[in-house]
């Protein structure tokens, strides 16, 4: 029922102008993907260098809470503009994306990274006077980072794969695949 | 120099030969590995830059930041090459005759040399001997020259 309601929405995306617009102009879609993968650097880089300093990997002997504070303006600039061209890189090819199942596992991925982001905030904020020197963050705040390293790796591969068909809707998949891939009967 | 010979080597080796059997290798491997090492380079490059251009974290020592970042610039710049050097071998001879990985190879070079010939000398000192606009020069093109490498890296696939 889902999957079929998703289809029907990706298949009237596909129909609208912009969509067609973005899909065939060969310069306007590949500077979107040009732009969404700059900003990974910006994004997941600021993120990269906050996670490694809570482990202890990087700037030690820089206040935690110093690093998180002043890299988090410049790593929500570019989650934005990674955001935004994501969606339009979606939006330009709705039908072969929604059908994806690595693009499936990927927001999988980017909801729980969200939900690991949330509770790596409340435990910081609420603990972050009593160890925020120390070269290393306490126990359950490394557990977030390195869980966050690891959700935001998977992010990246799964989003890579998106551009492989090795489990599209076209081939012959196992039941439990093609639903997870959003395959509806023809 | 012809290099056609060696580009053509290269996809006969053990690295070509994985590289171009195993897809799922070369993507996971090969393609998302290297993605993730440039996340690391432009968090890198963009830390300590823009600590140089004063931007960011104007209350910690600017050499303290371009120090550290540097240790994680050369971890995610040896991942990069090693995962470039694997992807290419794979289709080596395509990469020969594409003018997006020559320009790539091109600003990667460029690249080394400015961070191990000029940004890492001129920053070893005490940077407050050194004239700010210089130092803001500096930071400028280093980030003009990473962003020049992730985007013609990005658009070797979209041409040839």
């Amino acid at each position: 029922m889902i999957n079929e309601m998703l289809v029907q929405f990706a298949e009237w995306l596909y129909a609208t102008g912009g969509s067609r617009a973005i899909e065939e102009s060969f310069y306007l879609y590949n500077w979107i993907e040009t732009t969404h993968v700059l900003t990974i650097m910006v994004c997941l880089g600021m993120l990269a260098f906050i996670d490694l300093r809570m482990l202890g990997y990087a700037l030690p002997n820089v206040s935690a809470s110093t690093i998180a504070d002043r890299l988090n303006v410049p790593m929500m600039i570019g989650f934005a503009l990674m955001f935004i061209t994501g969606l339009l890189l979606f939006y330009a090819k709705p039908v072969y994306t929604n059908q994806s199942i690595w693009f499936r596992i990927k927001m999988v991925l980017l909801v729980v990274a969200f939900f690991n982001a949330i509770r790596f905030h409340r435990h910081m904020k609420a603990s972050a006077s009593t160890w925020c020197n120390e070269p290393r963050a306490p126990f359950n705040l490394r557990v977030s980072a390195a869980l966050s390293l690891g959700l935001w790796a998977g992010v990246v591969t799964t989003g890579r794969l998106i551009a492989y068909d090795w489990y599209h809707c076209y081939r012959d998949l196992p039941g439990w695949l093609s639903a997870a891939a959003g395959c509806v009967a023809e | 120099m012809e290099l056609l010979p060696f580009f053509e080597w290269a996809e006969t080796t053990f690295l070509g030969y994985i590289g171009k059997t195993y897809g799922g290798v070369y993507a996971t491997f090969g393609q998302s590995l290297h993605l993730m090492a440039l996340a690391v380079l432009g968090g890198s490059v963009l830390v300590a830059d823009l600590r140089l251009l004063n931007v960011i974290m104007k209350d910690v020592p600017s050499e303290i930041v371009t120090e550290q970042a540097h240790k994680w610039f050369r971890i995610a710049l040896v991942v990069i090459i090693c995962t470039g050097v694997f992807m290419a071998a794979a289709v080596a001879q395509r990469m020969y005759h594409n003018d997006f990985f020559w320009a790539k190879m091109s600003a990667l070079l460029v690249g080394i040399i400015f961070v191990f010939a000029i940004k890492r000398p001129l920053l070893k000192g005490s940077h407050a001997d050194l004239n700010p606009i210089v130092i803001k020069m500096v930071a400028s093109a280093s980030i003009l020259v990473w962003f020049s490498v992730a985007a013609t890296g990005r658009w070797i696939g979209f041409s040839g």
